[in-house]
């Protein structure tokens, strides 16, 4: 069953523009990448990368792409109506949400999986840096699932689910995330890095975190965000309502 | 107007003073039926309440008071209710990269049916798209995408159909072929509830109507039946007989006879009683040794008992 649901939910979001969209943004690192290995000094490269990843991918592209996803693959079949379709049918709804998180999901955390490792082997491979491009690559995969996850829940509860997720990403990690160390327990971001930072050993030093737990706590952490938002989005959606006239 | 609901020994649909507002907005007012086995017409100006109505009995949207209850269960929050539910909605959003066959295809999948393909073709047939079965439901006219819509309700030959709207955008010999359809399976023991603003095709689809105004039940039954029961308004006949005037003046003293005019060799008369005024015309003709031709209520058309009903 939830076969046949991920079929039509990946149809219905792999087909459209604005994935295709999505892939050129996600490709903007790999190019800015080559950029600056081109202009770069070699001694420096694991910082330079660790920077890099960092701002470009881990700040920018991995929330906005796990945001469009995360918040379209079920939330605009609900906006839009074609969601009644798989609504009434004896379906139990976290089979539903689980398909639709699968569609978005995955192909999010291959796509910024690799596109940070190919933008972190641009700039730093062959120079040292290549463990740092590995351990980014491990972290945004798990971020990309937790992101999409929180983002399609939210799709769920609320028909400004853009909105609100873009609230998420720049006000809760972006500006408190600078003003106040405590918000980094609820922040997808710093579990990206304290996860990048553990598995990237001594280059480690290079990965600026607030989260102070270590990698393990923040996988940890991960999974159970994850949980509770696939948890969340189950709930809503076996309450959700359909206007009338 | 208060007429006796429609009630059935076994009911399929029940509602028990159901509400549902939205903030303080009433959308439905204290709405109580039963419905089972047959054609059921849901009538009701724009905003009455009509999809919320059907949106509650298809379990889409929680009674804010009330019980809707379908085959004995609450329609609220159990999925599995729907192996027995077809629901056609109102609102045109399709998924448009399918095609009508796909569409189908899923909806068997969905519905976990043994051999989707088989059913979902019986489907696409039963609403006559074979020929445009491939094509993205995207590039179908109105008419089309209600037939998909209607097929992927039918698929798992469900004992309720819920429709919204289904003759909206279809042409007329669409709308005949699907009053046929919704005619044969309510006759097969289904029981068929739509909705429709097109007040000619309930009338020749569905004796039993729901009439819903502000969000209350205006009536309920056999339409003929509720303008019988509107004593407050004057029944209008037309009499056609071998002697229209004599007629005329003779009718003009019974009790029963409110007015009677006589233009352009018709004969109109208004009645306040229609019982009364039928059993005493045939006698007053025979008496007079008048023939009779042609006695016709005029406004017993559910227009017109629609239109008393919402004051229009």
């Amino acid at each position: 069953m939830i076969w046949t649901i991920a079929r039509a939910a990946e149809r219905g979001l792999l087909g459209r523009r604005r994935t295709i969209l999505m892939v050129a943004v996600a490709a903007i690192p790999v190019l800015i990448a080559a950029i600056v290995r081109a202009s770069a000094e070699t001694s420096d490269a694991v910082p330079l990368t660790a920077g890099l990843l960092d701002g470009l991918v881990v700040r920018t592209v991995l929330p906005l792409v796990a945001l469009v996803l995360g918040t379209a693959v079920l939330g605009s079949d609900l906006e839009d109506g074609t969601a009644v379709y798989v609504l009434v049918k004896p379906i139990e709804r976290w089979r539903i949400v689980v398909a639709t998180y699968l569609v978005a999901a995955l192909p999010t955390a291959g796509l910024m999986g690799l596109v940070t490792l190919a933008a972190g082997l641009v700039v730093g491979g062959g120079r040292g840096a290549e463990g740092v491009a590995v351990a980014f690559a491990a972290g945004v995969a798990v971020g990309s699932l937790v992101y999409v996850a929180v983002f399609l829940a939210l799709s769920v509860v609320t028909g400004r689910a853009l909105i609100v997720g873009l609230g998420y990403v720049l006000l809760w990690e972006g500006l408190l995330g600078g003003l106040l160390e405590g918000t980094a327990v609820l922040s997808i971001r710093q579990y990206v890095l304290a996860i990048a930072k553990a598995l990237a050993g001594r280059d480690g030093d290079a990965i600026t975190v607030t989260f102070t737990f270590g990698g393990a706590v923040a996988i940890a952490l991960s999974a159970l965000l994850l949980v509770g938002a696939m948890a969340l989005g189950t709930r809503r959606l076996a309450r959700f309502e359909v206007r009338g006239d | 107007m208060t007429t006796a609901p429609i009630e059935t020994a076994t009911p399929i649909i029940e509602l028990r003073n159901v509400s549902r507002w939205y903030g303080n907005v009433v959308a439905v007012n204290d709405i109580s039926f039963s419905l089972g086995p047959g054609v059921t017409g849901l009538l009701g100006p724009n905003g009455a309440g009509k999809s919320t109505l059907l949106h509650m009995m298809s379990g889409l949207l929680r009674p804010s008071a009330g019980a809707v209850r379908l085959l004995g269960r609450a329609a609220w929050g159990d999925p599995s209710i729907y192996r027995s539910i077809g629901l056609v909605p109102e609102r045109e959003a399709v998924p448009a990269h399918l095609s009508g066959l796909e569409f189908a295809v899923l909806s068997a999948r969905l519905q976990r049916l043994p051999n989707p393909a088989a059913a979902a073709a019986r489907a696409i047939e039963t609403v006559d798209l074979v020929d445009a079965q491939d094509r993205a439901i995207g590039t179908y006219s109105k008419g089309m995408r209600q037939r998909a819509k209607i097929a992927a309700a039918l698929v798992h030959e469900p004992s309720v159909l819920l429709l919204d709207e289904p003759f909206n955008g279809m042409d007329p010999r669409q709308r005949l072929h699907m009053i046929e359809l919704l005619r044969t399976m309510a006759a097969e023991g289904r029981t068929i509830l739509f909705s429709s603003h097109i007040l000619e095709e309930v009338e020749r689809l569905a004796q039993n109507v729901l009439v819903i105004h502000a969000g209350r039940l205006a009536a309920s039954g056999d339409f003929r039946e509720i303008r019988r029961l509107m004593t407050d308004r004057l029944h209008m006949f037309t009499v056609r007989s071998s002697d229209d005037r004599a007629l005329g003046a003779a009718l003009v003293g019974n009790v029963a006879v409110f007015g009677v005019e006589l233009a352009d060799g018709l004969m109109t008369v208004r009645s306040s009683d229609f019982a009364a005024f039928t059993r005493a015309v045939p006698r007053i003709a025979r008496d007079l040794g008048v023939t009779l031709f042609e006695l016709r209520p005029t406004d017993e058309s559910l227009e017109s008992v629609f239109g008393y009903l919402v004051g229009r």
